[in-house]
């Protein structure tokens, strides 16, 4: 039998209307999803992985909390561990592109797995958010969807030749892994001690990521006699450097330098204990900041939370989903494409500064950094609080101090 | 050239070679008798570490290290007969045609769930115990006195595992196992429970290296890994089921990288032991101590 056209068109007026009534709420409450691809096992820096994880987590209860997105739609994380090894890095970032249809990722800490993720965040127009990742090529290749919230290695460099300038070295050891991070730092340093210090003798080594006694390299060093150690590991070798360096005998005799904040971490003092003393280290965060509105909140209820001080890492990973919330609330979109237009045309509160990304020169493309001071321990245990920053002058709040037995 | 440098060197190579050569002694001495490559040795290693740590944080506290070592490695020893009574022994028993994939497939699962194990148990955070004891001078080598306990430690289990072997009834049939699996059959000795024994000595081996250097190489998931890859080295160098070879190899291995390391580049310091490793098979397939296989 024919339907009839007065019977039928109500019907289907009907069922669409009843379709589209069920369908509209399930829209409007379908989460936006943001990835976190971050190093959560060995051989990446793990406990980093766990901080970025930490504060991004945090950022996106906050949204909720605060309503959601695009007029209601929640934030929801999606975690892959790229383990600190690029091929992981990219198919985890294959799988938060295609499988969950992410509208950004945040969490990279290591610059190999960063360079192979951000060519698929070319590729499937996905805006790529480096949280500790501070290789300069990243942000040198002129990507649209690569963006940065962390210094670049050529600032490090300059910084801790200043460093070595201020304190008056003369022969000075860099010790790092045959990562992008590690030969960047090579390369940056020696081009920073021929620019800025005359008569400053450098010693480079670069060894295995993979290898776990440093033995000879502690003993070649230490033959050389050097005033001062520059140590450019990450994750566990930054541990097995100082221990070797100890145990024959080079450091703390001559002073060490780490070129990043590994040492504010609780495992710090439980994996090195007294040996971990009289380290200098580079940070980006100081408890003793005073912070804006958005950072002020985030450190008082990590405090609450985890009952111990805020991490950088967890600062960055805070600060990254909530700018992506805004920036889609902004796009009135959760598209890739869309979302990196809305970060590259407005300013947005960052967790210490307000953040913009201009189209700089070299490295300086997409990219905003953080302060970097250098600070030091001069007791074991000593709370991060406590501990006082020496460089740069402008900023200092106490003397870096020579080893005592 | 100076000369206590190279002593130095080559002090710090031996030592890390005898350190080695423990974990070698593990793998060739299950393969001797199981005839099987177990690809988890790292995981046994790394869980003795975790039991070292453990029991010295929790209950023994610092000073009682040495007695941590021996119970890091019984527990291990106990694992080990578990996971050969329960996933190895189908291979001998179960009528399974492909011996050499069936063991490989498991010693692989047990790799990937055990370092995963390790993750969610522990986290994957590094930790190390407190020091076995303070750094010592060995004749020109400054040396931590946690490598130097992990040194006398492995010459005293290597000791130990030499008399088993060479002066009781157990060993003389674990080495008759090694030789000919059908002829110790029919003199009687239960083949079976020789691989039970023989793969949970092999595990408690990697054990005692991790928990002699936990402090040094420290606690972590993956912390067996290279362990794991230079006792494969060692093996293939030294002769594969060859115990003196598993020794001489190590130390072998440990001054070349050491030296490499040093004089050419620290970045390649892998690279050196397979250098060493092609070489020797080039002129010498069967390794230092190797001997080819008698067929009827």
């Amino acid at each position: 039998m024919k339907p009839r056209a007065h019977t039928l068109l109500p019907t289907l007026l009907a069922v669409a209307v009843l379709v589209g009534g069920l369908a509209a709420p399930a829209l409007a409450q379908k989460p936006v999803k943001i990835g976190v691809l971050t190093p959560l096992s060995p051989p990446g820096d793990a406990a980093a992985g766990q901080f970025i994880v930490r504060g991004a987590k945090m950022a996106m209860e906050d949204v909720n909390n605060r309503g959601g997105v695009l007029g209601g739609r929640k934030i929801e994380l999606v975690a892959e561990d790229d383990s600190g090894t690029p091929e992981k890095g990219a198919a985890g970032f294959r799988k938060l592109a295609t499988q969950d249809q992410v509208s950004a990722v945040v969490g990279q800490f290591h610059s190999s797995v960063a360079a192979a993720a951000q060519v698929l965040a070319e590729q499937y127009q996905i805006p790529l958010f480096l949280t500790q990742a501070s290789a300069k090529g990243l942000t040198e290749k002129h990507l649209n969807y690569t963006f940065r919230t962390h210094v670049i290695d050529p600032d490090r460099c300059v910084l801790w030749t200043k460093w070595v300038k201020e304190r008056g070295f003369k022969r000075v050891a860099l010790i790092t892994e045959n990562t992008d991070y590690g030969t960047g730092l090579v390369e940056e340093t020696k081009k920073a001690f021929a620019s800025m210090l005359q008569g400053v003798e450098l010693k480079t080594v670069i060894f295995d990521r993979a290898v776990v006694d440093l033995t000879p390299q502690m003993l070649d060093i230490k033959n050389w006699k050097p005033d001062a150690i520059l140590n450019g590991g990450v994750g566990t070798p930054v541990y097995l450097i100082i221990k070797q360096a100890y145990d024959v005998g080079l450091y703390p005799a001559a002073p060490m330098l780490v070129s990043y904040d590994v040492p504010v971490r609780p495992e710090y003092w439980k994996t090195l204990g007294e040996k971990g003393n009289w380290i200098s280290f580079v940070v980006y965060y100081h408890p003793t900041m005073k912070l804006p509105a958005r950072g002020e909140a985030f450190r008082k209820r990590y405090i609450e939370q985890f009952k111990e001080d805020p991490i950088y890492g967890a600062f960055n990973g805070y600060t990254q989903v909530a700018m992506i919330a805004d920036a889609i609330n902004l796009a009135k979109s959760d598209k890739g494409e869309d979302v990196a237009k809305a970060l590259l045309a407005n300013k947005f509160e960052g967790w210490n500064a307000t953040i913009s990304f201009s189209r700089g020169e070299g490295p300086y493309w997409q990219q905003w950094s953080p302060p970097m001071l250098v600070v030091q321990f001069t007791r074991p245990e000593m709370p991060f609080a406590d501990v006082k920053i020496h460089y740069p002058p402008e900023v200092k709040t106490g003397d870096w101090m020579p080893a005592t037995k | 050239m100076d000369a206590v440098l190279v002593s130095q060197y080559l002090l710090s190579g031996l030592v890390i070679g005898v350190l080695y050569s423990l974990m070698a002694l593990g793998i060739t001495f299950i393969y001797s008798v199981m005839k099987m490559i177990n690809w988890g040795m790292g995981e046994f290693f790394m869980i003795g570490s975790y039991v070292q740590y453990a029991l010295i944080v929790t209950l023994l506290g610092p000073s009682r290290w040495w007695l941590a070592v021996p119970i890091a490695m019984a527990s291990v020893f106990l694992l080990g007969l578990v996971v050969q009574r329960w996933l190895l022994r189908p291979m001998f028993v179960g009528g399974i045609e492909r011996r050499d994939e069936y063991a490989t497939v498991v010693t692989i699962a047990m790799m990937v769930l055990f370092r995963n194990l390790a993750i969610v148990l522990g986290g994957p955070n590094q930790y190390a115990p407190p020091d076995y004891a303070k750094p010592v001078q060995l004749i020109t080598l400054p040396i931590s006195g946690n490598r130097f306990v992990a040194l006398i430690g492995t010459v005293v289990l290597l000791g130990l595992f030499f008399v088993v072997i060479r002066r009781t009834w157990i060993g003389r049939a674990l080495r008759g196992a090694a030789q000919n699996r059908v002829g110790i059959q029919t003199a009687g000795v239960d083949v079976l429970r020789l691989d039970m024994v023989a793969f949970g000595v092999g595990v408690a081996l990697a054990a005692g290296a991790g928990a002699l250097l936990a402090p040094d190489f420290l606690v972590y998931p993956e912390n067996g890994a290279i362990s794991t890859f230079k006792g494969f080295e060692i093996i293939v160098i030294g002769g594969l089921g060859s115990i003196a070879g598993s020794i001489v190899a190590g130390v072998l291995l440990g001054v070349i990288e050491a030296l490499g390391s040093v004089y050419i580049s620290a970045a390649y310091k892998d690279l050196y032991g397979f250098l060493l490793l092609i070489g020797l098979l080039v002129f010498r397939p069967t390794g230092l101590f190797g001997e080819r296989e008698r067929t009827a």
